[in-house]
């Protein structure tokens, strides 16, 4: 892998490594990609399977419910009249 | 072998059993790091059986973290359905959650804080990433334990510490109040110390629950099969002495069973399709993770969303940041059919081809391929070579096949487990399976906390 397709990563996965750290994953992910080329040379047209067996969709019926449990939403975070309060976006 | 449930239910216990155990369990826990949390209350319930959980299934007013410090300090204000139905049933009593990988990421159950310890020699792993409710099962006399796989973390530490590992159909158990993984992939199963208690424990919890809509699988069979399948591509994977003494166990069912060997042609591969669909899954599980929702709360809301963000997620440990990356690379538009389609399409002959098979038989394998390893041998594998060794486990757990791990053997005085799958929806069969084996085997356990 390429470190720019490694930095373009880190950039969309949101995560900061130190040189170090760093270092030791792009070797490992470099390791880990050539093992997943194996799949490559595996002849598969099948229709993809997503999930293990067939879900059937349900659906809910369409009504508006309340939903006011607040203690439900808390989970330490800090609230304001009901809603979590997050950073600036 | 009679039920420790029911043999626990009808016994007398003395004055102060629950608090005895509890203590006792805090002893051992110092030493094997089995649980990340021993509930004080109990013995409140009454007459009930303790059960635990995997940290990754919420229990209501107990700190659930699925091993990670992302999650520090996050107190469900809810139950899991599976821990609900469990104490609703009134023969269940809950006694603590269980350590595990960080959010499941790990065979060997390394990825921790404080790594369990096998509970037959303590410079051992536990295997994982169910780690520590394996080794609580082979610690405590009376105990069931809620545990959870993804790609085998119920069947390789359940066979490392010599237990009873059940991992249902996937669809018949809900996953509501899980921590996900890989949604496609997570089933929530039982360990315990034979068949009878799994299969009272997963009646208590199995069947439809409308806030899972995944849990569609209700009616579930009992065929008895009288042919075995060795499969043919990965006998080379286990090593030397697992062979030998799968060999042996194969001796002993031809008894009962015919066995034959097959070919799936596509096994070769499925440990790459596995970790493919799993991380591509996880990494958007984990985006949910931000520093302010749950668990781990950043302090300054005052930061940017981007670094706030940022920030947060420094907080994962190293496999959760390699799986996040590697999933993010996975799904990239430039990739995805040549990685994530390509799985998926290969994941679709794996579940047509197994299914076929399993029509006419159950199949056999070991649950691990080599020994079990001290946890000072582990930390040196690579990634590769540890996600290698899931190679008899990833092929039911890719499929959503029923499969159970059973002890078979003891080497050097540590147990040896092999591994019975069998079709969709036919779980007890699999329970019966292990019920007829235990007919002819002794379990040994080196631990018997809160005997009677």
């Amino acid at each position: 892998m390429e470190e720019k397709e490694f930095e373009r990563l880190l950039k969309i996965a949101r995560l900061k490594l130190s040189e170090r750290e760093a270092a030791r994953i792009k070797k490992d992910i470099d390791e880990v990609v050539r093992y997943f080329d194996k799949i490559t040379r595996f002849d598969a047209s099948d229709e993809p399977a997503y999930q293990p067996i067939h879900v059937p969709t349900k659906f809910r019926k369409d009504r508006v419910s309340r939903f006011d449990d607040v203690e439900m939403l808390k989970s330490g975070s800090k609230l304001h009249n009901g809603y979590i309060v997050g950073p600036k976006l | 072998m009679p039920s420790y449930i029911k043999e626990f239910l009808k016994a007398e216990k003395p004055e102060g059993y629950y608090e005895a155990l509890v203590e006792s369990l805090h002893k051992a826990n110092r030493e094997y790091n089995a649980f990340n949390v021993i509930d004080e209350n109990v013995g409140q319930s009454g007459n009930a059986m303790p059960f635990s959980t995997k940290s990754n299934i919420c229990v209501k007013g107990v700190e659930t973290t699925a091993g990670s410090k992302m999650l520090k300090g996050y107190i469900p204000p809810f139950n899991a359905t599976v821990v609900e139905r469990l104490l609703d049933s009134g023969r269940f009593a809950f006694i603590g959650e269980t350590n595990m990988d960080e959010f499941g990421f790990g065979t060997f159950g390394v990825n921790a804080a404080l790594p369990a310890r096998n509970a037959f020699d303590k410079n051992y792993v536990a295997g994982g990433s169910s780690s520590g409710a394996a080794v609580a099962t082979a610690m405590l006399k009376y105990h069931v334990a809620l545990a959870v796989s993804t790609g085998g973390s119920i069947s390789a530490p359940a066979a490392l510490n010599g237990v009873v590992g059940f991992t249902p159909t996937y669809g018949t158990v809900s996953r509501y109040g899980l921590i996900d993984y890989a949604n496609s992939l997570d089933k929530i199963g039982v360990m315990a110390r034979n068949s009878d208690d799994a299969r009272i424990v997963f009646d208590a919890m199995r069947g439809g629950d409308g806030k899972d809509l995944t849990c569609a699988v209700g009616n579930i069979g009992s065929k008895k099969k009288k042919k075995l399948f060795v499969i043919e591509e990965l006998d080379r994977y286990a090593d030397k002495t697992v062979r030998a003494n799968f060999s042996g166990l194969l001796d002993r069912l031809s008894a009962k069973y015919d066995i034959e060997t097959r070919n799936i042609g596509a096994l070769d591969v499925a440990v790459e399709a596995y970790y493919i669909l799993a991380m591509a899954e996880a990494s958007t599980n984990l985006a949910r993770y931000d520093g302010y929702k749950y668990g781990l709360q950043l302090k300054d809301l005052a930061t940017r969303y981007n670094e706030f963000f940022t920030e947060a997620r420094a907080n994962f440990g190293e496999e959760a940041k390699r799986r996040i990356l590697l999933g993010t690379f996975i799904r990239s538009e430039s990739v995805k059919a040549k990685y994530y389609t390509k799985a998926a399409r290969i994941r679709a002959i794996i579940i047509k081809r197994m299914g076929e098979l399993l029509k006419e038989g159950f199949i056999v394998s070991p649950a691990f391929p080599m020994q079990t390893p001290k946890i000072s041998e582990v930390e040196r594998l690579t990634p590769v070579q540890t996600y290698a060794t899931d190679i008899f486990t990833v092929p039911p757990n890719l499929g959503g096949f029923p499969h159970i791990t059973f002890p078979y053997h003891y080497q050097d005085g540590m147990p040896m487990g092999a591994q019975i799958i069998g079709e969709h929806a036919n779980d007890y069969a699999l329970i019966d399976f292990v019920g007829e084996w235990e007919g002819e085997f002794d379990y040994r356990y080196k631990h018997n906390i809160g005997s009677l």
